[in-house]
């Protein structure tokens, strides 16, 4: 009590009466989260602005509920601003008194938001406590510049076989995920996070979780598991639930990036995840045609492109100048009925660096991850690859793409020659090899020696059927047997001639133990 | 149609000479009428008054917390640059002053100083 009394008095000594003055304007009107601001003739775009509650109320009201609610001025009108508000919308009126900030939207960033549960505007969400991360950054910013950026040339490993194999994904890139709902998306990018408990600590990526739209049970399962995996000691949630206004629905993916800007900017990697950037699009056309912006195409807003690509463009490898961090983007993109033509998906593949496909058809078909392998593509390619992947996955994908050919003319023709027949059966191993189930990521390390069995034929004297199972024996023997080798590609990241030569005979072994078993 | 009507009629109502005023208002109505649109003035006169209510809200006004204050807290607030013709009594202010005006606020009152103080202690 009396350390109270002794800060009361502390504050009340210190208190010195401010002598300037605020600019404010006036609540004319407000709806839908919308209000409509009367004065505030300096207020510039993107800039946060507080409705005050306690100005019309007496000192015991205004005591009992202090909290000004932020807003975030976007319509700059001849005779007004228009702002959407960013807390509880019941709560400001007509004739409420509105004050400037000076400062554009901003939230805290700092390396105590790992492992925590944060909103848009940085708020913890988790029953943690405050995060303690005290360095405001704007939200909004300019991307890095050519000079600043350098060539995309590490790989981030997704711990998929498929992914890491075909389509390798880089430290600084824009991959996007897309396909209908419920074919895998999040899974592959949960998967990702996953694996980066595989990499050594010094390069393990800060993994950003970004849940625009989400139902509040998924993400609560999210952090469960991520938690129970051990990943949630090097990952961010921010989460923007489908219960959220449209305002911080949009906003949520810009803090994402804001946050991982932070780390890429201290030279570390960062990884964030955009699930999903529809439903930002359908936050952004909310706010829009409420704003009275004129609708566009499906009704977006013209600058539904602009809104996507400056968020995007904001992934990037630095230069070893600027500390060679970097910040690469996985966002998701949820198509109606396999249509990428749509105008969002279109957008969006056009802006990012290659896109994962995930066909309702080949999940049904219990392929896993459903990945369309010929319109799935990663434009920065092998330069995002180790040399062992690299030499252990050349022809994968085009032979897949043959043998998706021939499986489809299969269906119309009985009689197959006997070479014909051998692509075929190759192409199903194949694919039972990328089979992959959900939350089971491989090291890479172990990835190359699978594939490097598939693609040099140990696994030619097995039906296609049974070559799932051999896989899974085949890592619990390379794990228990062959550690020396996968030790040696994981730090030397190629498949050396020795290395190369003690895997095939670890391989025969394995070939010959378990067909005479 | 109406806004700009109704703007035109903002700008008139900012005229201090108020036969000018008149005789805009004249012509005004016999545009509307030559050119068929009599039926627009009541919808005009409604948006006029609203802009009349929005231009009452943000007219300078000074609230002092006792009477007393009233005459210093008008010459401070004129020095900062908010001239309002009266002051009047707002008892929620606890004590001392505020003015609002030109989209500016002074806030000298004991409300606005307390609440500060809560507001730092409770952080």
């Amino acid at each position: 009590m009396q350390s109270i009394i002794e800060r009361i008095e502390k504050e009340i000594a210190s208190w010195t009466p401010d002598s300037g003055s605020e600019e404010v304007g006036v609540v004319r009107a407000t709806g839908d989260g919308i209000a409509e601001i009367d004065g505030l003739t300096d207020a510039v775009m993107a800039e946060m602005v507080l409705f005050d509650p306690t100005h019309d109320r007496t000192l015991e009201a205004a005591l009992k509920d202090p909290q000004p609610i932020y807003g975030l001025v976007l319509n700059l009108e001849e005779d007004a601003v228009r702002a959407v508000i960013l807390g509880d919308a019941s709560k400001v009126h007509e004739g409420m008194l509105v004050r400037r900030t000076k400062r554009l939207l901003s939230i805290p960033v700092g390396d105590s938001l790992i492992g925590r549960v944060v909103n848009p505007l940085g708020e913890p969400v988790d029953g943690k406590g405050a995060t303690g991360a005290n360095e405001m950054r704007p939200i909004e910013r300019e991307a890095y510049g050519v000079i600043d950026r350098a060539g995309v040339n590490q790989p981030i490993h997704t711990g998929i076989k498929a992914v890491d194999s075909m389509i390798p994904i880089g430290r600084g890139q824009r991959e996007l995920i897309i396909g209908d709902r419920g074919t895998g998306k999040t899974s592959i990018a949960i998967d990702t996070i996953l694996n980066q408990k595989s990499e050594p600590e010094e390069k393990r990526p800060i993994c950003i979780y970004v849940a625009i739209g989400q139902k509040e049970s998924k993400t609560a399962k999210l952090v469960a598991e991520l938690e129970a995996r051990g990943a949630l000691e090097y990952s961010i949630i921010v989460t923007a639930p489908a219960s959220a206004p449209a305002a911080l629905q949009f906003l949520a993916p810009f803090a994402g990036a804001t946050i991982g800007e932070y780390f890429m900017e201290q030279g570390k990697d960062a990884l964030v995840v955009y699930d999903d950037l529809s439903k930002q699009a359908v936050a952004y056309r909310q706010m829009s045609l409420l704003l009275r912006r004129p609708p566009g195409r499906e009704a977006y807003p013209g600058d539904i492109f602009y809104l996507h690509s400056r968020l995007l463009e904001r992934a990037a490898k630095l230069s070893p100048e600027k500390g060679g961090g970097s910040l690469t983007a996985l966002p998701i993109i949820e198509t109606q009925e396999g249509d990428v033509s749509a105008y969002i998906p279109t957008n969006v593949i056009s802006i990012t660096d290659g896109q994962i496909y995930l066909e309702a058809d080949l999940f049904n078909k219990g392929q896993r991850p459903a990945i369309n392998v010929g319109i799935s593509v990663s434009r920065v390619g092998s330069s995002a690859q180790t040399k062992a992947m690299k030499k252990v996955s050349g022809k994968i994908k085009l032979e897949l793409a043959q043998f998706r050919e021939l499986e489809a003319f299969m269906q119309f023709a009985s009689d197959l020659d006997a070479e014909t027949k051998q692509r075929i059966d190759a192409g199903r191993r194949m694919t039972q090899v990328l089979t992959q189930k959900r939350g089971q990521p491989l090291p890479f390390e172990m990835e190359a020696a699978v594939i490097f069995a598939a693609t040099n034929g140990y696994l030619d004297g097995f039906a296609p059927e049974a070559v799932a199972g051999i896989e899974a024996k085949l890592q619990e023997y390379l794990s228990r047997e062959a550690g020396g080798v996968l030790e040696a590609i994981r730090t030397s990241k190629e498949i050396r001639e020795e290395t190369e030569k003690t895997l095939r005979e670890k391989l025969d072994a394995f070939v010959s133990r378990v067909q005479t078993a | 149609m109406i806004d700009q009507y109704s703007r035109l009629l903002r700008s008139v109502a900012q005229l201090e000479d108020a036969s000018q005023a008149e005789t805009a208002v004249k012509k005004l109505v016999a545009h509307l009428k030559s050119s068929g649109r009599a039926k627009m003035l009541p919808q005009i006169l409604r948006e006029l008054r609203t802009i009349m209510a929005r231009r009452a809200a943000l007219a300078p006004r000074v609230e002092v917390a006792h009477k007393k204050d009233a005459a210093r807290a008008l010459k401070a607030a004129k020095a900062a640059g908010i001239e309002a013709e009266e002051a009047r009594v707002n008892a929620s202010l606890v004590s001392g002053w505020r003015a609002i005006g030109g989209g500016k606020l002074v806030d000298r009152s004991g409300k606005s100083a307390l609440a500060g103080i809560y507001k730092k202690i409770t952080a």
